[in-house]
């Protein structure tokens, strides 16, 4: 469980991450979403201690992660598939991370099995692919078979082979009680993946819900009618909380009633339909709207 | 959906049973250090460049002696000092690879971003940094001890050919060869709190590398006596000083061998210090 309580952090004049509060619980899948730049990648690096709050506090199991009697096995974290130096073979790097904790040979050889890096585990990390080097990030957050796992855009770079192996991965993780923390700037990835949603904008908090919500109340649904009688249907449909679209000719958009209702007043005046189609929001969609209010609410407090 | 997908993690080894020690973070930073080419590349030209030298120093001196029929004859003592000379001859070249590796063992995490992955591990850090201090320093020594004894070996066959003779069993011999090899480790561990502070391969390089040849030549060059007087207690010249100086204790004209050593423990500590504050207090 990771629990940040008013965690901020400014550089200078620039404040990433703004007072923001939030839980992470075990058991589930939570996504992490924002805009580039919204603090995300400072919201992980806080809590991994790599960067030190400039006020609030954020806990890993209760405690600050650098108080743990051993780190890696507490919270697996792949924060910047880079953070390894170039020169060294990906099977060194991972002996040396497993050093520290006293960790030995034979789990180093599971994670790169589990990670399908066999074949490469002897070649300096500065030849590898975006992909190679994620895969090696992952292998290095698993080593300490963490109960906490913190991965900032782990599927960056993969090929859609390894996007569908993590998000396997993950839900396997959370299914076996870990806390997993993924960020993504795929929404369509957190939709098929996360249980949960945080959201980011700007450094604050937007929505803190499950997918479900998230996806069910960021924006309203609708229903597509087409038919030939598009002007006398949209006069029957008129009330006060109906709103009806006029797209093209004998096509219309109605939102605040069920494609049932729209049929069953239709059928009732003799109207024919000819498509009658529901348009559930998608979570892309749903982002889109909530980051979207960030923005207009922030450049109106500007002005 | 493909079938080439890797099975669901399996945790059959019992990782957890682990922490994190001193000891472990000691074997880790010893994995890095051997790990890198850079580490390889730079131990083995400091021990080439210290058998280079000593060849080309004791085949010059032996000719210089004229068939040595002088030297031969010398006290014993005085013999000792021909082939000392000429064993750590090669330490004034090889404290500049020294220092280059030095400021690389740290700067080079930080170019790379692997220091972020050290100290997700090591989320205190300093033992990271003490570990990485004892894993050079040892190191260092080991490689500096080979390559002034090896070239002991090699000028004493030199001057063997004119007939002068030392023994390694001599305090006089072995003494500064230890010394010569102390100092080498102790650049590297004065670099790595240099390079630890500015973080940049680069930056680190060139503070040290103008420690060591720059700041004493502009000294000399500068026509007053304090410019003068502060020389002795530079980084190089007290380092020189612990294998080249003949008397152990300071004396009107010299420091001696521990006055020496007591200086460059003080250029040493306070890089170290320094690092360690900063990488407690940086984000990283």
């Amino acid at each position: 469980m990771i629990t940040a309580a008013g965690l901020t952090k400014r550089y200078g004049a620039k404040t990433a991450v703004d007072d923001i509060s939030f839980i992470v619980q075990p058991g589930r899948v939570t996504g992490f979403l924002g805009p580039n730049g919204a603090g995300k990648s400072t919201t992980m690096r806080l809590i991994v201690g790599l960067d030190r709050p400039t006020s609030g506090r954020v806990t890993v199991n209760g405690r600050a992660f650098a108080e743990h009697r051993a780190p890696l096995h507490e919270v697996g974290a792949l924060l910047d598939a880079k953070a390894v130096h170039t020169g060294r073979t990906a099977e060194n790097h991972l002996l040396a991370m497993a050093a520290t904790h006293g960790i030995g040979r034979q789990r180093v050889r599971e994670v790169i099995e589990l990670t399908g890096l066999e074949s490469v585990a002897r070649k300096r990390v500065g030849g590898f692919s975006l992909g190679m080097g994620q895969r090696l990030g992952i292998a290095v957050a698993l080593l300490g078979d963490p109960a906490t796992l913190i991965l900032d855009e782990p599927v960056n770079g993969l090929d859609p082979e390894g996007v569908l192996w993590v998000r396997r991965l993950v839900r396997h993780l959370a299914s076996e009680g870990r806390t997993v923390f993924l960020s993504s700037h795929l929404m369509s990835e957190m939709a098929l993946t996360a249980d949960h949603l945080v959201v980011l904008g700007r450094g604050r908090i937007i929505t803190d819900a499950p997918v479900a919500d998230v996806i069910a109340g960021g924006t309203r649904s609708s229903v597509l009618v087409r038919s030939p009688h598009a002007s006398r249907l949209a006069e029957v449909l008129a009330g006060p909380d109906i709103a009806v679209m006029r797209s093209e000719s004998g096509l219309l958009e109605v939102t605040g009633i069920e494609a049932a209702g729209i049929g069953d007043l239709a059928a009732a005046h003799g109207l024919a339909i000819h498509e009658l189609t529901p348009q559930t929001a998608s979570l892309e969609e749903a982002y889109m709207a909530l980051t979207a209010d960030d923005v207009e609410y922030r450049t109106e407090a500007v002005r | 959906m493909t079938a080439i997908t890797p099975a669901p993690p399996q945790h059959a080894t019992p990782a957890r049973a682990s922490r994190l020690s001193f000891t472990g973070v000691l074997r880790s930073e010893w994995i890095k250090l051997r790990s890198l080419r850079s580490t390889v590349w730079s131990y083995g030209i400091v021990i080439a460049i210290s058998l280079g030298m000593a060849l080309i120093m004791s085949l010059s001196m032996v000719n210089g002696m004229n068939g040595g029929a002088d030297a031969a004859s010398a006290p014993a003592d005085q013999q000792a000092r021909f082939v000392v000379e000429s064993s750590v001859f090669g330490v004034y070249f090889g404290q500049l690879v020294a220092a280059v590796l030095g400021v690389l063992v740290i700067s080079g995490e930080y170019s790379t971003g692997m220091i972020r992955s050290t100290f997700t591990a090591v989320p205190k850090r300093v033992p990271a940094l003490a570990a990485k201090t004892v894993v050079l320093f040892l190191a260092t020594y080991l490689v500096g001890l080979v390559a002034t004894v090896g070239a002991f070996f090699l000028s004493s066959a030199m001057f063997a050919a004119i007939g002068v003779t030392a023994s390694l069993a001599a305090p006089g011999v072995f003494l500064p060869l230890l010394g010569g090899a102390l100092y080498l480790a102790l650049i590297a561990v004065f670099s790595l709190g240099v390079g630890a502070m500015l973080r940049s391969s680069a930056g680190g390089i060139a503070a040290v590398l103008g420690l060591i040849l720059l700041v004493p030549t502009v000294l000399q060059m500068i026509p007053a006596d304090w410019a003068h007087d502060v020389i002795p207690y530079l980084l190089p010249s007290a380092g020189m000083g612990m294998f080249t100086t003949t008397t152990a204790v300071a004396t009107a004209d010299e420091f001696g061998v521990w006055l020496n050593l007591l200086i460059v423990l003080g250029w040493v500590g306070a890089a170290m210090a320094g690092a360690a504050v900063l990488v407690r207090r940086r984000d990283a």
